[in-house]
């Protein structure tokens, strides 16, 4: 059963601002309701509860082309996502990853700024988003400040979003041109699926045939997710081969056990995150007719 | 006019009750109302295993809101109840014997009144040692759960000499394999409503399954006659086995809070409550060991088979009596030994779930057969001919088959639509690929005793009812949860009578307005209902047929009813509609009402020696499965299944389509992703976040082959598929997985880490989404 609530409705950014100052203690922000109506309902506590809906605020419903740059507002749903042509041609992974999330009904819900607040180790936009190395604009009534979106979060389900503040765009560089991306989502079942591993990565190579740009970044492998620089360093300068690739998944997959050290899952995700992260290459450099994998 | 065989039975039907559902205007126990209705709520065991020493309501009773509050000590009647054995708590009274276990009960003006108030009772409680491994149970050291000891069930078959056929054997293969406990996942939580009744007596809208039952619990826990006890159903969202017990508790605890206060009481368990307190598919551990020769005829097959039947017993004597009846699979073999028991555990209780006993039995038999057949070098479909039954054959039991034993027939017919050999050749060929997607190919067959048979008396009863313009209603005692029983009582009627199914209307069950019909399980529902149906169809039909001879001025025998017309055969000119037929009938003082009752063929059991006939009838079944497996991941995709099935004949062919898609989407969940798991009496997962079935989006290509042959024992040969629907895509589908990847995987579900690495993962850890 839902706690008692207690609701307010913004329809702008200053709006929303204003009675988060008010509001000392903590309001739960409902922009989709997509994660924070099934944790409302399970909450054990009698308080009450306070809801501030900005589902309304239009100015934070668009996806922008700012010439180099692609600005997304917060509310810009998953379903509007997958189907906006700028950011299929400019990030084609994250409208991958905006395709694979949850089912159709949590898509045309659930909005880029929950999946982002939300930080869920899982949350199938983050790994591409990290690889565009992503900028977010956070706004109080004190005015407003921009973060990279790897420092924002800090670890399952914890972000460096203050009480008083909330998400309003989602800003980064297009993708190079020529550069190719991918985004692998490894699920239990086709759809409504929390992800068990996910591999984003995107690059590309040079007039020699070597690789000059290339990102990678794993996700539900780390209770934070970030590019595996490392790995991208020991890609960058080398021709594209399948040895290569599978010598990059083996890196990411000892990564992986050297930060969460060994777990339950261990012996099960190591070899899987090797071989995604050298699909995921394999498809982006063309070596081998891709696969799909959900 | 060349009359075809039938009119309404065999066609594509539209379902009764399908407009309420799809426009959403059927109306659930949730949905209704009552003025001065109060919402029950439940406190539950925080315990696996727990003398109660104390309870205190007072603090619940003196909350704002709160009406009543009632313990064990308040029921005036009986305080356990159960159709097999009596020891299930309606709420515990001496002690709690899994967490979720109900303890006591409130009831408030409001639904948050009432669950606040359920956390103000406080319960004393001294925590016993649990037992969560059923082998653990087993061991006599072991803490009881109940009086007596924890395995409380035993059932054996013997034929021939076990000794004498493993010695003939020229290949023995020992083998366990072990299946998971599975939630059966119906869309519609658990509701009741009670409502006093004038004179003490109590009626209740509920979605039990089987209204019967419950009837009978809840008169005995209010200690007040059957006949003061009214349970009706409401339009069902499902149940596939799993609303009987777990309503029967929910009904006598509105019912109590009912008459405690003089109001009516609604209670509806949420998603989270039903997974805790509802009763689960059991858990089985499966020892077998099979002898052949090296030809590959069978000698002797061995089972021993646990069962985890955790607190209660619910109907796990009769489940694992129709495990144990079927263990040795669909084979001639003259040697057979079964011992099939039930345990008790400090875990969630189980009982039944379509397939009862069956789907555990067949994922080890079928996984035995397709081991032999690589053992012996021999494809797998070819072992399973050689060994299968055929007219004549005698069963496990020494039961001698009826005429229309046609498992030959679905097997060839279901391998044929999936062109086996050559598949199972290419995906053979295949495997020298490097690629990491392997293919294959696997096939799960089995015979199923049809209705109860040996668990007891079987008999139903349906009511048709012509007006006096034609239009026609009918109940009946065999419930409606969604799988179509109405529809095909309704189709049977129209048939006899020569009317369009549309001109009836179906009412629900309601324990007061007909005879107890029995439970409505074990696929029993067309060929028992359907049988009443008939009968109560042709009584009517015999009296306006007679009333139709005088009008007309024709013989009986030269009289047709087809398509709402009743005319004579010689002469056309000679016709009436039904409906004025009805109506004339109706003037003149014929009777228009016709009471159906059917009682099965008898069946014969003798515990001592485990022989008998089990079941009236059978029905055989097949299904085939393709997959691919990704052998980096673990990942299996069921790329197309064909299920054959003999339902004796096909009453509405949507419907039995509808089953077998159902069926065989259900069997691939149990087979691929479905497991209710709990850790030292915790369940891990409490709503469909975690307890992962299968979506829309992972429904393979399904064929469904319906194969009839018509069995004399039902309503126009009309036999089973409810449960046959479900029982064997599992073992089907891990057949292929073993075709594909060479490697057998003898443990359910065969998850991503099991198919990867071979073995079970266990969680040890927290997961991330519990770090918060």
């Amino acid at each position: 059963m839902l706690p008692e609530i207690k609701y307010y409705k913004a329809n702008t950014v200053e709006e929303t601002v204003h009675i988060l100052a008010q509001n000392k203690h903590a309001i739960r922000i409902l922009a989709g309701g997509t994660d924070l109506l099934p944790e409302l309902r399970s909450e054990k506590q009698n308080r009450k509860v306070i809801i501030l809906d900005i589902s309304s605020i239009k100015l934070l419903n668009k996806i922008e082309d700012e010439g180099h740059f692609i600005r997304i507002g917060a509310l810009v749903k998953h379903s509007q996502m997958v189907e906006s042509i700028l950011l299929g041609r400019h990030a084609g992974f994250l409208t991958q990853a905006s395709s694979l999330v949850g089912s159709a009904q949590i898509r045309n819900r659930g909005t880029l700024g929950g999946n982002i607040c939300n930080a869920a180790p899982c949350a199938d936009t983050l790994p591409p988003l990290v690889a565009l190395d992503a900028e977010l604009t956070l706004e109080s009534s004190s005015g407003n400040r921009t973060e990279l979106l790897s420092g924002f979060i800090r670890g399952a389900y914890k972000t460096n979003r203050a009480n008083d503040e909330f998400l309003t765009w989602i800003r980064f560089k297009k993708l190079p041109e020529g550069c190719r991306s991918n985004f692998i989502k490894l699920g239990r079942r086709e759809a409504l699926s929390i992800a068990r591993l996910q591999v984003a990565a995107c690059g590309m190579i040079d007039s020699n045939n070597k690789i000059c740009y290339i990102r990678i970044v794993p996700g539900s492998t780390t209770p934070n997710v970030f590019r595996f620089t490392e790995v991208e360093e020991y890609l960058l300068g080398n021709e594209p081969s399948e040895r290569l690739f599978s010598k990059a998944g083996d890196m990411v997959a000892r990564k992986m056990v050297e930060i969460t050290g060994v777990r339950w899952s261990t012996e099960y995700k190591k070899p899987v995150i090797a071989a995604l992260v050298r699909r995921s290459l394999q498809a982006i450099f063309n070596l081998k007719p891709g696969v799909a994998v959900k | 006019m060349q009359k075809k065989e039938h009119n309404v039975v065999g066609q594509y039907t539209g379902r009764l009750d399908a407009f309420g559902k799809v426009t959403g205007r059927a109306l659930y126990a949730a949905d209704r109302c009552f003025p001065g209705m109060l919402y029950g709520a439940v406190l539950r065991s925080p315990y696996p295993h727990a003398r109660i020493l104390q309870i205190s309501t007072n603090a619940a009773t003196r909350k704002k809101g709160v009406i009543a509050a009632l313990t064990a000590s308040d029921i005036p009647g009986a305080r356990v109840f159960g159709v097999v054995v009596k020891n299930q708590s309606v709420m515990a009274e001496d002690k709690v014997r899994f967490i979720g276990d109900g303890v006591a009960i409130v009831a408030a003006l409001t639904e948050r009144e009432a669950r606040e108030a359920v956390g103000l009772i406080r319960v004393e409680y001294k925590l016993l040692p649990a037992v969560f491994d059923v082998e653990e149970a087993m061991k006599p050291d072991a803490p009881r759960i109940h009086q007596g000891d924890n395995v409380f069930i035993h059932h054996k078959v013997r034929r021939g000499s076990i000794e004498k056929g493993f010695q003939e054997a020229e290949v023995i293969l020992k083998r366990s394999y072990r299946t998971q406990r599975i939630e059966h996942s119906y869309l519609e939580p658990e509701a009741a409503l009670a409502l006093p009744l004038p004179g003490d007596g109590i009626k209740i809208e509920c979605c039990a399954q089987n209204a019967y039952s419950t009837r009978r619990s809840v008169s005995e826990v209010l200690g007040i006659p059957m006949n003061r006890v009214e349970i009706e159903q409401a339009t069902m969202g499902g149940s596939f086995g799993g609303k009987d017990e777990v309503m029967t508790s929910l009904c006598c605890r509105a019912a109590l809070l009912a008459l405690k206060t003089g109001r009516p009481v609604k209670m509806v368990n949420t998603r989270e409550e039903s997974f805790l307190e509802s009763y689960k598919r059991h858990p089985y551990i499966l020892y077998y060991k099979i002898g052949a020769k090296k030809n590959g005829r069978l000698t002797a097959i061995e089972a021993r088979i646990i069962a985890d039947a955790g607190a209660y017993a619910s109907m796990s004597p009769f489940v694992t009596w129709r495990s144990a009846v079927q263990a040795a699979g669909p084979y001639e073999c003259l040697n057979v030994k079964t011992d099939a028991f039930a345990v008790y555990t400090n875990q969630a209780y189980t009982g039944a779930m379509r397939g009862f006993g069956s789907p555990q039995v067949n994922f080890a038999i079928e996984s035995l057969m397709d081991e032999l057949a690589q053992e012996l070098n021999l494809d797998p479909l070819e072992l399973r001919l050689k060994n299968c039954f055929t007219e004549g054959s005698v069963t496990a039991t020494g039961q001698k088959l009826n005429p229309g034993v046609s498992l030959k027939e679905v097997l060839q017919k279901a391998a044929g639509e999936m062109k086996w050999e050559m598949k199972r050749a290419l995906y053979e060929g295949e495997k020298r690929n490097q690629d990491y997607i392997k293919r294959g190919i696997g096939l799960a067959c089995s015979y199923r005793g049809v209705s109860l048979g040996a668990e007891g008396i079987d008999a139903a009863a349906t009511v048709v009812s012509v007006q006096s313009d034609g239009s026609v209603i009918m109940w009946s005692g065999i419930s409606d949860m969604g799988q179509g029983a109405q529809t095909a009582q309704a189709i049977i009627a129209s048939e006899v009578l020569g009317i369009s199914p549309d001109r009836i209307t179906f009412f629900p069950v309601n324990t007061s307005r007909i005879s107890d019909s029995g439970p409505t399980v074990a696929s029993r529902g067309t060929i028992m209902g359907g049988s009443a149906a008939k009968k109560g169809a042709e009584t009517v039909r015999d009296s306006m047929l007679k009333e139709a001879s005088i009008i007309l001025d024709e013989s009986i025998d030269n009289l047709i009813m087809y398509n709402n017309w009743i005319f004579s055969s010689k002469n056309r000119t000679k016709k009436t509609s039904f409906s004025a037929l009805a109506g004339e009938c109706f003037n003149r003082g014929v009777k228009l009402f016709g009471f159906g009752w059917h009682k099965s063929p008898s069946t014969t059991w003798d515990e001592k020696t485990g022989q008998g006939q089990a079941y009236f009838t059978f029905v055989y079944g097949c299904n085939v499965a393709e997959v691919e497996v990704d052998t980096e991941t673990g990942q299996v995709k069921v790329i197309r299944i064909a299920a054959a099935h003999d339902v004796g004949k096909a009453i509405n062919r949507a419907g039995v389509e509808g089953q077998i898609y159902g069926g065989l989407v259900m069997g691939m969940g149990y087979g691929l992703m479905e497991e209710f798991s709990i850790q030292e009496g915790e369940p891990q997962c409490y709503n469909f976040d975690e307890y992962l079935i299968p979506t829309a989006c992972d429904i393979p290509d399904m064929k469904a082959i319906i194969v009839e042959n018509p069995d004399p024992l039902g309503p126009f040969g009309a036999k089973s598929i409810g449960e046959p629907a479900t029982e064997l895509a599992a073992p089907a589908i891990l057949n292929a997985i073993c075709h594909a990847t060479g490697k057998r995987i003898r443990e359910l579900p065969a998850d991503l880490e099991k198919v990867l690495l071979d073995h079970k993962l266990k969680r040890i850890s927290k997961r991330g989404s519990e770090e918060k």
